[in-house]
């Protein structure tokens, strides 16, 4: 282990409460006291890693400082993506960072040192709720909540996707709270407060969870913090300041059951601080040695109010290596590097210390997969996105593929260069300048600045906008939009709370190693030893025995407890769904093509009998109707205009922007619409009149079977529902029938349901939808009739693929299956939200859900609803990794590479190209470097069919 | 937060005869669009020992400042030199560079200012009556001293009730407000008001 204290960084010499390092390790914020303010600064991380950096004067080592904060700053948290920082200080307020994209180097003026910032970090966020100093924040895993604690009392959980947006304070806590760490699984946050108590919150509801307290009955006096930490297994939540026979502790409460059988022991005074290493390691293997199956362990820096820093490996019964007298005031916070072997700790007394490990002390970190595996294991899913810097153990296999990562990355920074590294981060000032740099503008400043007087005589100047910021929300929003690629985590990332609870009963066979943690890592009273600096070999491991059975009983018994709960979750359910439904009908579908023929239907047939019949509009005296979507084009009719020799003639009426035309029929019209390019007049007589835009007649009247019930005009197609509920579609400029008087009795018979509304899509397809919330069209080429929308489908109601859609997908979801669908799709995501089914049942129901939608938009041949949600299934592939169904994918958009006549492939789909798709879709799968194979495989191969 | 963060003043013309008029080149953030104009001051202070010998050179309304980096020259006119007393024509003496938010000062800025002849005859035989058109003014640019206020960004000075807000206190830079003693003016400048690193 080598130590550093770099000098450098400190707030001249002001406390510096808290530091955090970025994820991407190269550089770190310290929070603390300013001037007269409070003050963040980011570091630079090289000169603290590296000597020769250290005395590189080019280098530099501050990076930005923000004295934005009113008082003292308590605490800052980099997003998991390494995008914001979020700040939290005496002033009540939470700000959130984000790093500047246009702006060149600024100093902060007057001061002193003359150093530049380097970096441009500005405040978009600020977050105002607390009544009292924040003192402590934590971004939920995958960033999709920042929760803040203060000395009100109470936590506030923000929606960090939509700031300022809370989703919930959590109040409970009589004292002040101190201290928050989210369980790196998701379900839990957990919260240390000076009322002697620690909270543990669920996040699915937000409802405590439990409240500890007995470990800290004990507990005078107040630390400044109270800084706990969960294992990176999600297995153990360790306080900070606990007591345990009157000595200060560090409680280590076990997720099986919140046991609080062991702790930390050996601090002479309160501890301030814990945090676990992010890693999870494995015994170093030796060279030559032979390999033997080691357990798992995770690591954990303690920091006191003693002012010593204990390292503790939970595979180790005392401490790796501890450290006195480091500073001379109290520790204030400890954060890890994202390797897991540096450490950095900072003091009240202003200054922070480096610790370097090697892998000989800490052992082999495990690599993402490895920790996935343990997270599958016990919670029956993989908690990790699989891509970006998280899969720095992935080897690119080919270059294509690291083309593809690199793009992905400068993608992410718009101003990518910069961010690169510390040396080449001079961005110019001069974007806004059109083309003219600084110094001229500046010349001639004096002379260009436009002087005005106001009313008063004062003189005004208008200055010259040099730079535009890029502050505020809408930079925040799109950054994400742009990011949502990177931010593409698969349902069960997101939605973390629904971690299954399987690991009680496979925790023993799927996780030796970290079951057999308690084993060396309990310290009891009785084997306490004050002085736990030096490392001897663990003794006496029999008193955990029966700890360990009593785990197996509590194991039994919590399954058990499990499946009644997943068994009244279900039966919920299913008497959930029917009111949400009843809710959901009469909420009427906008419906664009004849707003006309169905609004007004009295239902004239009030019984229904064994035939089937349709209701039929009431005949009007007149009426007019808007024609097609262009909002300009109408339609008016007017009933038994005039009486000529004994026959009643109607009058239609055709006008568009000033042009019209008009037509008379011998029979009153009960309905009339058209489209852009027909007009057709239903009339009492059960004729059925075609007009083409200019008023010229067709085709002769068309004799229906029975009266009309709906009709529909869309491009050349008219589409007819009669009274005795049979469906017509005629092309009328190819003078076809599409779909020939096919009844509706597969649909109808059995239910009680009548239309509630029928629409033709631009392609001709006839779409029918009933009030038991079915939507059906007709298939000309099967002749069948297939259903394409379920208000009472469970899977509609439970799919959760919200992780896949991204921002720019919203425009293409816009079709007659949306149109049919509607709002029912967002009900249903909601609902998905509070549910708390297992993962996996959930996973397949997504699954089947998108492959439904993926058929329907084919059958509705919506081409553009193919291709959204071809996309969203792709993700959604990728996302949870189903290998074979994406191969089965890419190999029917690329189809065969050498021509055979035998192939009945068809190189295009909805009038889109297969191949275009497949070039849209790999990128997607290109995401993943879990599928850098595929991914290859099918770039390798379209290239070659480009160069044929 | 304050909603303006001064970045830079660069000293322009400078040294300068004395009776050059002041240029102040200003480069300014603002975090959000600013409804209401900012005020900026230049204010000379002519004599250490009384506060009406400062006389305020030039206000101008800077405006309108929408989010980003705005930048102004502020030109003003050279000090009235009835009324800085014959004693203080020559020597050290401060320059102010105040601005102000709906009437709250939120940022102060001093300078240095040595006024002395070119002339080295001059120089070591000052003319009882002092001479302004052979003195030289001589800004100290390289080492401003920023003194930072915290106001009520949202309203007027009337309704500001943040406990955190310091009242723009009498030890600041000599603030033509306040009579300081016969003390050298940079003696004057308690660092603990400064904002700076």
């Amino acid at each position: 282990m080598k130590l550093l204290k770099p000098s450098w960084v400190n707030h001249n010499g002001k406390p510096i409460f808290s530091v955090d390092i970025h994820p991407d390790g190269t550089k770190f914020a310290t929070g603390g006291q300013g001037e007269d303010s409070g003050k963040v600064v980011i570091w630079n991380m090289a000169p603290v890693l590296r000597e020769e950096d250290e005395k590189n004067e080019n280098i530099p080592k501050l990076l930005c400082q923000m004295d934005n904060h009113l008082a003292c700053v308590n605490c800052v948290r980099w997003s998991n993506n390494g995008l914001y920082l979020a700040s939290g200080g005496d002033d009540k307020l939470v700000m959130v960072w984000k790093r500047a994209a246009f702006i060149g180097p600024s100093t902060v003026f007057g001061s002193s040192s003359k150093l530049a910032n380097v970096e441009q970090w500005r405040c978009v966020m600020i977050l105002r709720n607390h009544t009292g100093d924040v003192m402590d924040v934590a971004w939920s895993p995958h960033d999709v909540w920042l929760a803040s604690c203060s000395v009100d009392n109470t936590i506030a959980i923000w929606n960090a996707r939509k700031f300022p947006e809370i989703v919930m304070t959590l109040k409970g806590h009589t004292g002040l709270v101190k201290g928050l760490t989210w369980d790196p699984v998701g379900k839990y946050i957990a919260s240390q407060a000076d009322d002697h108590s620690l909270k543990v919150w669920r996040t699915m509801d937000w409802q405590l969870e439990t409240n500890i307290t007995k470990p800290f009955s004990e507990c005078g006096g107040t630390t400044h913090v109270l800084r706990l930490s969960w294992s990176p297994d999600g297995q153990y939540l360790v306080s900070a300041h606990a007591m345990n026979n009157s000595g200060p502790t560090a409680q280590i409460i076990e997720r099986d059951g919140w046991k609080t059988n062991m702790d930390f022991v050996g601090h002479r005074k309160a501890v301030t601080v814990v945090k676990f290493n992010p890693k999870i390691f494995k015994k170093k293997q030796k060279n030559g040695s032979t390999p033997k199956p080691s357990c798992p362990y995770c690591c954990c820096a303690v920091g006191s109010k003693d002012r010593s820093l204990s390292v503790w490996l939970t595979s180790l019964k005392r401490p790796l290596v501890v450290i006195h007298d480091l500073f001379d005031k109290s520790i204030m916070d400890i954060t890890w590097t994202l390797n897991g072997l540096g450490l950095l700790v900072c003091s009240m007394d202003g200054t922070v210390a480096f610790l370097d490990f090697s892998q000989d002390e800490l052992g082999d970190p495990l690599n993402e997969e490895e920790k996935n595996a343990i997270h599958q294991n016990i919670y029956g899913k993989s908690l990790a996105i699989t891509m970006g810097s998280q899969l720095s153990s992935t080897i690119i296999e080919n270059p294509e593929m690291l083309k593809y990562q690199q793009e992905q990355q400068r993608n992410q920074n718009p101003n990518g260069a910069q961010a690169s590294g510390p040396e080449n981060q001079t961005p110019k000032l001069t974007n806004v300048l059109n083309g003219e740099s600084l110094e001229d503008i500046r010349k001639n400043l004096l002379k260009k600045q436009v002087e005005t007087r106001t009313a008063d005589g004062r003189r005004r100047i208008t200055p010259l906008c040099i730079a535009q910021l890029d502050t505020g929300g809408t930079a925040a929003v799109n950054s994400i939009g742009m990011k949502s690629n990177l931010l593409l985590t698969s349902a069960s990332k997101i939605e973390p709370m629904k971690a299954l609870d399987s690991r009680f009963t496979e925790r023993s066979k799927a996780t030796p190693g970290v079951t057999s943690v308690p084993l060396t890592i309990g310290i009891t009273p009785l084997d306490r030893v004050k002085d736990s600096s030096s490392v001897k070999e663990p003794k006496g491991k029999d008193e955990t025995s029966s700890d360990s059975e009593d785990k197996i009983v509590v194991k039994s018994m919590t399954k058990r407890k499990g499946e009644m709960e997943g068994a009244e979750v279900v039966e919920k359910r299913k008497k959930g769904r029917p009111r949400k439904d009843a809710k959901i009908m009469p909420i009427s579908q906008p419906f664009p093509q004849t707003p006309v023929s169905l609004d007004k239907e009295p239902s004239r047939l009030t019984t229904p009998v064994a035939l089937l019949k349709l209701p039929t509009p009431s005949i009007q005296k007149s009426f007019s109707t808007q024609v097609s979507t262009d909002g300009v084009t109408y339609l008016e009719v007017e009933n038994e205009v005039s009486v000529v020799s004994g026959s009643r003639l109607s009058q239609l009426k055709w006008s568009r922007e000033g042009r019209e035309w008009d037509t008379l029929l011998p029979s009153r019209i009960i309905i009339a619409t058209g489209s852009s390019d027909v007009v057709a007049v239903a009339c009492e007589d059960r004729t059925l009149s075609v007009f083409t835009a200019c008023g010229r007649r067709l085709i002769p009247s068309i004799m229906l079977p029975a009266p009309m019930s709906a009709l529909h005009c869309s491009g050349h197609f008219v589409m007819a529902l009669t009274a005795s509920a049979t469906l017509s579609v005629w092309d009328v400029q190819k003078q076809t029938a599409l779909v020939k008087n096919e009844s509706l009795n597969p649909i109808l018979s059995g239910t009680d349901a009548t239309v509630s509304q029928s629409f033709l899509t631009r392609q001709g397809v006839a779409v029918v939808s009933l009030s038991n919330g079915k939507t059906y069209c007709f298939n000309s080429s099967l002749e069948t009739w297939n259903l394409i929308a379920d208000k009472q489908d469970s899977l509609v109601q439970c799919a959760d693929f919200r992780n896949c859609v991204s921002s720019q997908d919203a425009l293409g979801s816009m079709g007659p299956l949306a149109l049919t669908q509607g709002r029912n799709l967002s009900a249903g995501r909601l609902a998905s939200r509070l549910s708390s089914m297992p993962h996996h049942l959930q996973q397949g129901m997504t699954l089947a859900f998108l492959e439904k939608q993926l058929a329907s938009a084919l059958i509705l041949l919506s081409a553009s609803e193919y291709r959204h949600w071809l996309l969203i299934y792709a993700r959604f592939l990728v996302n949870e990794g189903y290998e074979l169904r994406l191969r089965e994918l890419c190999q029917d958009l690329l189809g065969p590479v050498h021509k055979s006549s035998s192939s009945s492939w068809e190189t295009t789909v909805l009038g889109l190209r297969k191949r275009d798709l497949l070039t849209e879709v790999l990128p997607v799968i290109g995401q993943n470097l879990r599928f850098q194979r595929l991914f290859t495989e099918y770039q390798d191969q379209l290239e070659l069919l480009r160069l044929k | 937060m304050a909603k303006v963060q001064v970045l830079n003043v660069a000293v322009l013309d400078n040294p300068s005869p004395f009776g050059n008029p002041f240029q102040f080149e200003v480069t300014f953030e603002c975090m959000e669009d600013l409804p209401e104009d900012l005020e900026w001051k230049i204010i000379y202070v002519g004599s250490a020992e009384s506060e009406e010998h400062g006389q305020t050179l030039d206000s101008v309304l800077v405006g309108p400042d929408p989010a980003g980096r705005p930048m102004f020259v502020f030109q003003a006119d050279a000090p009235n030199p009835a009324l800085i007393p014959e004693s203080d024509a020559v020597g050290v003496t401060v320059v102010l560079i105040t601005c102000t938010y709906r009437g709250q000062e939120f940022i102060r800025i001093g300078y240095y200012v040595n006024n002395e002849y070119t002339d080295t005859e001059l120089r070591e035989n000052p003319p009882l009556k002092p001479d302004y058109g052979q003195l030289q003014r001589n800004i100290l640019a390289s080492n401003p001293r920023v003194t930072r206020f915290h106001i009520n960004w949202e309203g007027c000075a009337e309704k500001m009730e943040d406990s955190e807000n310091v009242d723009p206190a009498p030890n600041a830079m000599l603030p033509p407000s306040c009579t300081p003693g016969k003390a050298p003016p940079l003696g004057l400048v308690p660092d603990n008001s400064m904002d700076c690193l």
